[in-house]
């Protein structure tokens, strides 16, 4: 049953001062699962994905990811153990090109970063993968484009496949859908969830949008001043009393 | 309390080390020389101060690294200079000064004026060019004409040294009566005034994009009659002035001219930041190309207007008493014989450096600390560091603050300035060093922390000090017969080697916010 | 193969014209004041001689802006010492010739291993300070070695504040005798290490010192760990400015100390500002614009020429933001755009 958790949290906490963020959180998340986190603003979601991702260093508590403790890893080794992450606020390369974002992002694994002798237009690997990802987040088009002239929508695309290219294990999505026009989130939920099934691979999801972490989430832990309120399927967490009046307090409405 | 100390734990501990070692260090030092030294410190740590906390608040705020500060607290002590010694060159110059100027306060007004004039396009392409031509060729035709007591550079008789040596000897020179002699008063006025006018209406021709619906008010019209006013009373009682601000007494005279440098310190700010730096925000590192530039320029115009050699300001004679009651022993007999020196502790103190300058210094101190403090503005400022885009989108004008802030980060620069070149010598290498050490002090204290300049500064201006005082007498190292002499390179390398490791240990400095 | 090698000649043509008019221009100067070709081979003509060591002056801060521009440009950190790995280069040959007598490949290899020194030393505070704070400090270890070679203890190796003379230059490359030699060796070393930067900047690696400009965080989210790629730029670039130095010792007769000041980094700064930031070849246009408009207005003007200089630089950013070569890249220039900008006072 172990093998079957891939990331794992125990006793997680972080303070800021006198600021309680995160508080003796425990929390597995399963191999291939789609988990969304959920809660009211402060919650301390995003720095509890912040202590996952190794942007943060806890206070108290480990993260075991596949069995090993990644607590305390500088950030830029997490991609090598599998673990890739997105950012709430778009996080490019503004000034450089969709492709060369996604080539940047694909180059991170290889072996031959340091051969400064080399043009990085040869390594053909790299350069297929780049092509493959951009097609499966729909940048074809635009490969050329800079990236900060692309609309909101595509650079949240781009923020994904950057995180797509080096194919990881699993995918941190900070609020995916953060500042979307309202008719382009299902297509870009449903490319999470097809990524998610097509590629075997466990996605973390923050949000706030309850409407699509209910449609599309396999399980939901529902975050209230720092700690874990409930966990269950998106059923239970909508019939569950506590988080009603804990958390959605009748500001959301449920369509389930 | 207690969480005071935790959360500033490595600051503290930083200042403590350094003060184990100032007191290891002073040891060998006996109370007479260690008191002179410390008030030595505090006054070029007060000097420094006053750049460096412009400094910040223009970096703190707008973000902009302002290399060209010390060469505009260089020109402040330029300016106080020429108000001090010569005040009939200062007269003769506010009337073109405030002529010249006029024409730009009628900005609203152009746009009227515009629309009310149909030309064909290529007509419209040239208006401007041809009205700024006319305008370049009536001042180059208007001003040398324009009489203003000035001094022969090359006459080493008429040169600013001997004004400023005469003037410190208590006799200051009859003014050269320089009179309308090319060309006739009126023809000098009107021709200034016309400059203005055409150079500033052409300049508005270009900014033909953005037409707004001019709100006209009499604010428009009142800061030019104004202006017009004062360049005509000016003139008329151009003699009257010049005599009423010779026969002052030298003390007002100083602190008129003090005044002067630091207003027109404000106003050169305020107009840098509204012509070369407004249109550059977006991009940081041209910004710093362009203080360089300026900086570059300042030297220069400092160069052809006052010339080359270093020379002296004197101080005011409340300062510079030399009578026989001098050096005084106590406050009551200073005042008396207005000693330039006093006993204190055994030592001789000049009373204008060590004492005047570092109460000059906490007193700015404080009252910018009560401005950021207890005023909208310094809401608005301390708001605008902290994070810049939030106060615009709650509405305010952060522009105008801004720009108030880059007129007030100057003006406290032209005010070191002045209020240095009595103790520091005028030369045009001043401005160069003091920007360094208020860099570093900055750096200390950390980069845009108002407490932080001050800290910074005072740590600044006291190792320096000490350090030279240990040149002449050595430093005896604690625990050993050693002595250890440092040669006078150690003096800078010292707070420099101060900042890199406090910057290495604290990257925010000792007061600096951390991110 | 060969449609690919015509191509590139294609490509480049600009570039090639400008490498043989300035691999031709000692000789045509020469012809403009009579010598021949020949005479001119021979070091004999005056002018000739005079251009080629404009030329070489040109060729050295090119090297040594080029050496900025990767730093500072492409990779986004901005220092205030790059002086001294400039300085670190000319005084280590100055005094290894002069004091030891080296041979001179010994004393590349000295320089070199000093330059790695230096980049480490930079290095070590990398991981701890960034943007202008790293200026700072980097600013402060300039001006500590600025200081060490100015006191007086050292001054019989440095030369204090007068300078470090009397360099024995080997008798193959003496600029007096051989200049031409010179001109073509300094040449070489620049075009071969522009070449070897031109590949830099479009290899892996420098690829992601370009990611490292534009979004530090980033880049380490992506895996990359920012602080090698950092290091092995100030490297190249420090050993770039280390050779560039090198050649100033061998060529200049005096090095004077004002090579370690702040001000000769702002030198470095204003060219690449000039030329076009993280555009390499800008650093070489740039170099070239400024040494000659330096030379031009001190001999026409005279003492006031740099109030001149500072109006051309506050223009440049206000009417060429991006440069030249970046301005001609984008095609587009923003003359009016600058009137506008200058004239935004009026707007409010």
């Amino acid at each position: 049953m172990s093998s079957d958790i891939i990331i794992e949290t125990i006793n997680l906490s972080k303070h800021f001062g006198a600021l309680v963020a995160v508080d003796d959180v425990s929390l597995k998340v399963r191999r291939n699962s789609l988990h969304a986190i959920i809660g009211p603003n402060g919650a301390g979601k995003t720095t509890f994905f912040n202590l996952l991702s190794g942007n943060l260093e806890p206070t108290g508590g480990k993260v075991i990811f596949k069995g090993s403790d990644l607590t305390g890893q500088p950030v830029h080794r997490m991609i090598h153990h599998g673990i890739g992450r997105s950012f709430q606020i778009t996080n490019i390369f503004p000034n450089l090109t969709v492709f060369e974002n996604i080539r940047l992002a694909s180059q991170a694994l290889e072996k031959y970063n340091f051969k400064f002798w080399m043009n990085a237009s040869r390594l053909e690997r790299c350069e297929r993968r780049t092509w493959e990802v951009i097609e499966k987040v729909g940048l074809k088009e635009r490969a050329q484009a800079l990236a900060r002239t692309l609309p909101h929508g595509d650079q949240r695309k781009l923020e994904l496949g950057m995180i797509l290219a080096p194919d990881p294990e699993v995918l941190l999505l900070d609020e995916p859908t953060a500042g979307m026009a309202a008719e382009q989130v299902p297509e870009l939920l449903a490319l999470i969830q097809e990524i998610q099934k097509t590629g075997n691979k466990t996605v973390i999801l923050v949000e706030h949008n309850m409407n699509v972490v209910m449609s599309v989430s396999d399980i939901i832990t529902v975050m209230h001043l720092g700690k874990v309120l409930a966990e269950g399927t998106p059923a239970e967490i909508a019939a569950n009393k506590e988080v009603q009046t804990a958390y959605l307090g009748g500001l959301y409405e449920l369509n389930v | 309390m207690s969480t005071f100390f935790r959360k500033n734990l490595l600051p503290l501990a930083t200042l403590i080390v350094i003060i184990i070692f100032f007191l290891a260090a002073a040891q060998g030092m006996n109370s007479q020389d260690f008191v002179i030294t410390l008030l030595r410190g505090l006054s070029v740590g007060a000097v420094t101060f006053l750049v460096a906390s412009g400094f910040s608040l223009i970096f703190g705020l707008l973000d902009v690294l302002n290399l060209a500060h010390g060469t505009l607290f260089m020109i402040g002590a330029y300016i106080g200079w020429t108000v001090f010694v010569r005040p009939d060159t200062f007269v003769d110059l506010l009337t073109p000064l405030a002529l010249a100027l006029s024409g730009f306060t009628l900005r609203d007004v152009y746009p009227l004026l515009s629309d009310r004039i149909r030309l064909s396009l290529s007509m419209k392409r040239i208006l401007p060019w041809a009205l700024i031509l006319v305008s370049a060729l009536l001042f180059i035709l208007v001003l040398p004409r324009y009489p203003i007591a000035g001094w022969n550079l090359d006459n080493y008789a008429q040169s600013p040294v001997t004004y400023s040596y005469m003037a410190d000897q208590g006799t200051r020179l009859p003014p050269p009566t320089v009179a309308f002699d090319q060309i006739s008063p009126a023809l000098a006025i009107g021709g200034l005034l016309l400059v203005s006018l055409l150079g500033s209406f052409g300049l508005s021709l270009f900014d033909q994009s953005a037409r707004r619906s001019p709100q006209l008010t009499w604010r428009s019209y009142a800061s030019f009659v104004i202006l017009l006013f004062i360049g005509l009373i000016t003139f008329i009682f151009n003699d009257a002035l010049t005599n009423f601000l010779l026969g002052l007494n030298a003390n007002w005279l100083f602190f008129i001219a003090v005044i002067v440098a630091t207003l027109s310190g404000a106003g050169l700010g305020a107009l840098m930041e509204m012509t070369l730096i407004r249109p550059l925000y977006s991009r940081p590192i041209y910004q710093l190309m362009l203080t360089i530039g300026l900086s570059a320029i300042g030297v220069q115009i400092v160069q052809a207007v006052w010339g080359r050699p270093e020379f002296i300001m004197p101080k005011p004679t409340l300062f510079n008493g030399s009578g026989a009651s001098c050096p005084a022993t106590n406050f009551s007999s200073w005042w008396q014989g207005n000693c330039s020196t006093i006993l204190l502790l055994g030592g001789r103190v000049r009373v204008y450096n060590e004492i005047l300058i570092p109460i000059i210094g906490v007193l700015v101190l404080i009252a910018v600390w009560i401005l950021l403090q207890r005023t909208r503005l310094g809401m608005i400022i301390r708001a605008g560091v902290q994070d810049r885009e939030m106060v615009e989108a709650l509405g305010i004008n952060v522009r105008r603050a801004f720009t108030i802030v880059f007129a007030l980060g100057v003006g406290l620069a032209t005010l070191g300035g002045a209020l240095a070149a009595p103790s520091m010598g005028l030369s045009n290498a001043m401005g160069e060093s003091l920007l360094l050490d208020a860099l570093i002090a900055l750096a200390i204290g950390g980069l845009t922390s108002y407490p932080g300049a001050a800290l910074g500064s005072l740590l600044v201006g006291l190792i320096q000090q000490f350090m030279i005082q240990y040149g002449q007498i050595g430093i005896s190292i604690p625990f050993t017969s050693l002595v250890l002499k440092p040669t006078p390179p150690i003096v800078p390398a010292s707070t420099v080697l101060l900042m890199v490791i406090i910057l290495l240990i604290l990257p925010n400095g000792l007061l600096g916010k951390k991110e | 193969m060969q449609k690919k090698s015509s191509s590139f000649f294609r490509n480049h043509r600009a570039s090639f014209i400008l490498l043989v008019a300035v691999v031709l221009l000692p000789f045509i100067v020469g012809l403009f004041e009579g010598a021949s070709p020949a005479a001119v081979w021979a070091n004999q003509g005056g002018i000739s001689k005079f251009a080629e060591g404009l030329g070489i002056e040109i060729f050295i801060l090119a090297l040594y802006a080029l050496s900025y521009d990767l730093i500072f440009g492409v990779t986004g950190l901005l220092s205030f010492g790059h002086a001294m790995f400039f300085a670190v280069g000319a005084y280590l040959t100055g005094i290894a010739l002069k004091t030891f007598a080296l041979p001179l490949s010994a004393v590349i290899g000295l320089v070199f291993l000093a330059s790695i020194v230096q980049a480490l030393l930079f290095g070590l505070v990398l991981p701890r300070v960034k943007g202008i704070t790293f200026a700072l400090v980097t600013l402060g270890m300039a001006s500590v070695f600025h200081i060490i070679i100015m006191s007086s203890e050292l001054g019989s190796y440095t030369g204090a504040d007068v300078g470090l003379q009397g360099v024995i230059v080997p008798s193959f490359i003496n600029p007096a005798n051989e200049r031409l030699r010179f001109y073509f060796v300094a040449l070489v070393v620049l075009v071969l290490i522009y070449l070897l930067y031109q590949r830099f900047v479009n290899s892996p690696t420098g690829r992601v010192c370009v990611a490292i400009r534009e979004n530090e965080g980033r880049a380490k989210m992506l895996g990359y760990n920012t602080f090698a790629f950092k290091l092995a730029a100030l490297m190249l670039s420090s050993f770039t400015a280390a050779s560039a130095g090198i050649l100033h010792a061998l060529y200049q007769p005096i090095v004077s100390p004002n090579v370690a000041d702040l001000s000769f980094t702002v030198t470095a700064l204003l060219i690449v500002l000039i030329g076009g930031v993280g555009t390499l070849s800008g650093a070489l246009i740039g170099a070239a614009i400024y040494r000659l408009l330096d030379f031009g207005l001190r001999r026409y003007i005279g003492e006031n020429a740099s109030f001149i200089t500072g109006a051309i630089y506050v223009a440049f950013v206000l009417f060429i933001p991006y440069g030249i070569v970046g301005t001609w890249r984008a095609k587009s220039f923003r003359i009016a755009e600058g009137w506008r900008r200058l004239l935004a006072a009026f707007k409010t």
